[in-house]
């Protein structure tokens, strides 16, 4: 699963601990969301793509192999 | 019922907590279990201490500590757990076999341990929704199922 949190982030010039603080996470959760290591939960999938006006699909982009199933 | 103590505290306090009842058991004891007991409770305390530090601490650990861990930190901590207690049960199932094995005395709190771990998989499972499933919704799908098996009038 990719994402474009740390594109949204840096096009806002966001810090890692300003996004966290403003998604109520911490920063290493940040951290990992952006490296692909950790899959938020619904809720919090969505308010990551609420803070940047996008919508779920846009800010997560399934891998090629999974949207084929 | 932990509401009211700041979270940074909660941790430090129950070690604090159960560590003095385990010092106070080995007082209670009598004979010269007392120093034992003091000098438990001194450890007791000064991991209480570095404990508190360590919740203030910025990382994942720090969180888990200080009791403010989000969902990452919740599942990373419930993972742990739920090692700890495959741990448990495999070790508890050796004990109680090797126990047997050698007709020992003490194989019983190995089952008692197996037993209650069992037996809180059992509650976890009741408690968390398996035997919630509710109705299949089988009733939707057949007027799916009756619409194509209408004939095509077209």
């Amino acid at each position: 699963m990719r994402n474009r949190v740390r594109e949204q982030r840096t096009l806002r010039e966001m810090s890692q601990a300003e996004l966290a603080a403003a998604l109520g996470v911490s920063r290493q959760t940040v951290i990992s969301i952006e490296g692909g290591r950790y899959l938020p939960s619904l809720p919090l999938a969505f308010a990551i793509a609420r803070f940047f006006g996008l919508t779920v699909d846009k800010m997560f982009d399934p891998d090629e192999e999974e949207a084929g199933t | 019922m932990t509401a009211f103590i700041r979270p940074r505290l909660r941790k430090p306090l129950r070690i604090a907590l159960a560590g003095t009842v385990f010092a106070a058991a080995w007082a209670f004891r009598g004979g010269g279990a007392w120093q034992l007991s003091v000098a438990m409770e001194v450890t007791v305390l000064v991991g209480a201490v570095t404990t508190y530090v360590r919740a203030g601490e910025d990382n994942d650990e720090g969180a888990l500590t200080g009791s403010r861990a989000d969902e990452r930190q919740k599942l990373l901590s419930l993972r742990s757990r739920a090692l700890g207690w495959n741990f448990a049960m495999v070790a508890a199932f050796i004990g109680v076999t090797a126990g047997v094995a050698v007709k020992a005395a003490w194989w019983w709190p190995f089952l008692v341990i197996l037993a209650v771990t069992g037996f809180a998989y059992l509650l976890g499972l009741s408690n968390y929704g398996v035997a919630e499933e509710g109705t299949a919704d089988d009733v939707d799908t057949g007027h799916q199922t009756r619409s194509r098996s209408t004939p095509d009038r077209a």
